[in-house]
């Protein structure tokens, strides 16, 4: 069986945990994050025509990219960034991250995740900005942890793209 | 420079032809590939002369051909390794500074990490060690090890090794991904790819928070029972759950399991995609950690009744109740000793216990109390005891007076006592035996001196009152006169009762006796007359007492006139009195 590391990603409180849990069952609690700073999850995916298993590495939220630990990046095979749809700010420190990434482990491939759809009186993202990451040709997906919209997508999308890398 | 080089031939062509003006076509060619023609004809000579290669040329390609040939084969490097070799040897030859300055970042590190893993290594062997030695599991360790004849360190190896790997994990060292798991029976296993992934984070986590150097990585997690240790290699990292207490060479093993999947799967761990099926090989090197040294069964066996534990609990009861009696034995034979030490006239010279038999040797007073008579107060049996004894005299104070009672035999009205050497007597003993005291205390072993101030000689004071009765008795004469007086004759018989008496007596006192018959008057009449008269009295009475007394006495007789009255004369009465004769007489200390 094939296994995969990839690494949740993002600014603080945008949801990475709430969307991990929406997509596994897990043995570890959520104190794991102010112990170790890391949750590790695994989710088995059909993804290429065979089974995957997907590690969830859910890393601690950081308001600032210097603070993303290589080691935790390293072997990855692909990431999710979370942006809070609501905190336009989120998208920027998304987009640093994303550089930050690259730069420690290469072009992997990864998704980028909009959350808290759900809170729509709230959002704070206009179409031009959203349509912008799609223009450059990275795959956006808008989910609601909450209530489960297009999470299990966004992750299987990661995968096929892993397995097609 | 014996031939004429090309381009020299060519000018001359050139030239000679110029003024002929007969072939253009030579100068057109001069003039047009003129430079060209001369470099053709360097690079011809170049290589008639086989110098090809200028050294600039190869420092130019070197750096690529090397590269290009590399990569086809290891041909470079067999070729330059002679030479690089001889290089670093002549590097070391010349200053060996400057490796040892190449090579310090990489040793240091390592050396203090061997050094600090052989350290504690060493401590937990000392911790466990003093644990055992210590403890009472330890005594019972040590019991078992000299019952069964094998050593002490061995016994508390096996039981020490009471350990159980449970889990081994082999894990992707960059993806922290689960490349092998194994466990051992029954123990409770979460979702290994989760945990692998954990570990993995976990030693991130450390390695990041302590920044610690670029080696060093976390090595033991330790919860309750349950330790987990990690080994790390380059590409892939071994941990090992383990329950209870695991030796030291167990990490030696764990270490050698991960070199040796190092060795054999490097190129799939270089090229690890997420498929671990490539390292299915490797489980049985994993299996190969799941050491099991704790051992149910020999527990078991201790509560078993088996004739070894049969014979160990008959001959440890025979130990103890040999034991009891030992101690016993010694007690009493102790107790033994003690007594004769402190009896007088016992010198104890040496005195062994054996298993059976005792001896015991030394000095004895025959006067002091029976050393085999002391035996049953100790309940000792004598039969047991080979004793020799020495008679020698002791001079305790003690010892010496009943030797001198012995001896002497002092009669009834004698006590004797001895101090310092001396012998004191006191009370009444007959002349005999005060001389002959006198005489034996020198030959008394313990007794230089006698001391008789407090000893009345018996014999001397009957014959001193014999003499003081018979020196008191007059014989009265008539007035001018050697006539006895009336009833005078009973008088003289008397006396010489007395004398014969004291004639017995003396010799036992050891005295010679003198008597002086000495005659007396009264004041009447001339001096001369008196003097006269008073030596006829004398001779008369001393005539009367030998004829009395036989010739054995020596009686001598003179006469004292008026001059020692025998009574102050004032009346008639004093005159009769000293008319008389009286005796003197003397106790000589008679040879």
């Amino acid at each position: 069986m094939i296994q995969k590391k990839i690494c949740m990603l993002g600014a603080f409180a945008v949801g990475k945990t709430s969307l991990v849990k929406r997509f596994v069952e897990s043995i570890y609690s959520d104190k794991y994050h102010t112990t170790v700073g890391v949750k590790i999850d695994k989710k088995s995916v059909t993804a290429g025509g065979q089974e995957v298993n997907l590690l969830l590495w859910d890393i601690q939220g950081e308001d600032g990219v210097q603070k993303l630990r290589p080691s935790y990046l390293r072997g990855a095979a692909g990431y999710i960034l979370v942006v809070d749809g609501t905190r336009r700010e989120t998208l920027d420190t998304a987009y640093a991250i994303q550089q930050s990434a690259q730069q420690t482990i290469g072009l992997v491939p990864f998704v980028i995740v909009i959350n808290k759809t759900d809170l729509t009186e709230q959002w704070a993202l206009d179409e031009a900005a959203i349509g912008e990451l799609t223009a450059s040709g990275w795959s956006v997906y808008r989910t609601s942890a909450k209530t489960g919209q297009y999470v299990e997508e966004a992750f299987l999308t990661l995968a096929e793209k892993i397995m097609e890398a | 420079m014996a031939e004429p080089t090309p381009p020299d031939v060519l000018d001359k062509a050139a030239q000679n032809n110029h003024p002929a003006n007969g072939d253009g076509l030579d100068e057109l060619r001069r003039l047009l590939i003129g430079p060209e023609q001369q470099e053709l004809v360097r690079i011809q000579e170049r290589l008639e002369r086989q110098e090809a290669l200028l050294p600039e040329d190869v420092g130019r390609v070197l750096p690529e051909a090397v590269t290009l040939r590399s990569r086809q084969d290891k041909k470079v490097t067999e070729a330059l390794l002679p030479t690089v070799e001889e290089a670093i040897g002549i590097s070391v030859r010349k200053d060996p500074q400057t490796l040892v300055d190449a090579l310090f970042p990489v040793i240091g590190p390592a050396i203090r990490r061997a050094i600090s893993e052989a350290l504690s290594g060493m401590v937990q062997t000392m911790n466990q060690t003093l644990e055992h030695s210590l403890s009472p599991q330890g005594l019972r360790w040590r019991l078992e090890a000299w019952r069964t004849g094998r050593s002490f360190a061995e016994v508390v190896l096996l039981h020490t090794l009471l350990y159980r790997v449970e889990q081994v994990f082999l894990i992707h060292r960059e993806t922290g991904l689960l490349l092998g798991h194994v466990t051992a029976g029954e123990s409770a296993v979460q979702d290994a790819d989760m945990v692998s992934g954990m570990l993995t984070a976990i030693q991130d986590f450390v390695h990041d928070s302590f920044s610690a150097g670029q080696s060093d990585a976390l090595e033991t997690l330790q919860v309750g029972e349950l330790t987990v240790w990690i080994e790390q290699g380059p590409r892939a990292i071994l941990a090992g759950v383990i329950r209870g207490q695991a030796p030291q060479e167990l990490r030696n093993l764990f270490r050698e399991t991960l070199e040796r999947i190092h060795r054999e799967f490097a190129a799939e761990l270089e090229s690890f995609e997420g498929d671990a099926e490539v390292f299915a090989p490797a489980k049985q090197y994993l299996e190969a950690c799941l050491q099991t040294q704790y051992d149910a069964s020999r527990r078991a066996e201790r509560r078993r009744v088996t004739p070894i534990r049969v014979v160990a609990v008959a001959l440890l009861l025979a130990l103890l109740v040999g034991g009891f009696f030992y101690v016993r034995g010694r007690r009493r034979w102790g107790g033994y000793l003690a007594r004769l030490q402190h009896e007088p006239g016992i010198v104890l010279t040496s005195a062994e216990r054996g298993w059976w038999k005792h001896s015991i040797a030394g000095l004895r007073d025959p006067l002091s109390i029976d050393p085999q008579a002391l035996l049953k107060d100790y309940k000792l049996d004598p039969s047991s005891i080979d004793a020799r004894w020495e008679p020698y005299h002791s001079l305790t104070p003690q010892f010496v007076l009943a030797r001198a009672n012995a001896l002497l035999g002092p009669p009834d009205g004698v006590r004797l006592r001895v101090e310092r050497n001396t012998l004191f007597a006191t009370g009444s003993a007959p002349h005999r035996w005060i001389s002959e005291t006198r005489r034996l205390v020198r030959v008394i072993p313990g007794l230089e001196q006698f001391d008789e101030t407090g000893l009345v000689d018996e014999s001397l004071g009957a014959a001193q009152a014999v003499k003081e009765r018979a020196e008191s008795r007059t014989i009265l004469f008539l007035l001018d006169t050697t006539e006895l007086a009336q009833g005078q004759a009973a008088e003289v018989e008397a006396l010489a009762s007395d004398l014969r008496e004291l004639y017995r007596l003396a010799p036992a006192a050891g005295r010679n006796v003198r008597v002086e018959v000495v005659g007396h008057t009264d004041q009447l009449g001339a001096e001369e007359t008196n003097l006269q008269l008073s030596r006829e009295r004398a001779e008369q009475v001393r005539v009367l007492l030998a004829a009395k007394l036989g010739d054995r006495f020596q009686l001598t007789a003179r006469g004292v006139g008026a001059h020692e009255p025998v009574r102050e004369e004032r009346t008639e009465e004093d005159r009769q009195l000293n008319r008389c004769v009286t005796v003197r007489i003397t106790l000589q200390d008679g040879a």
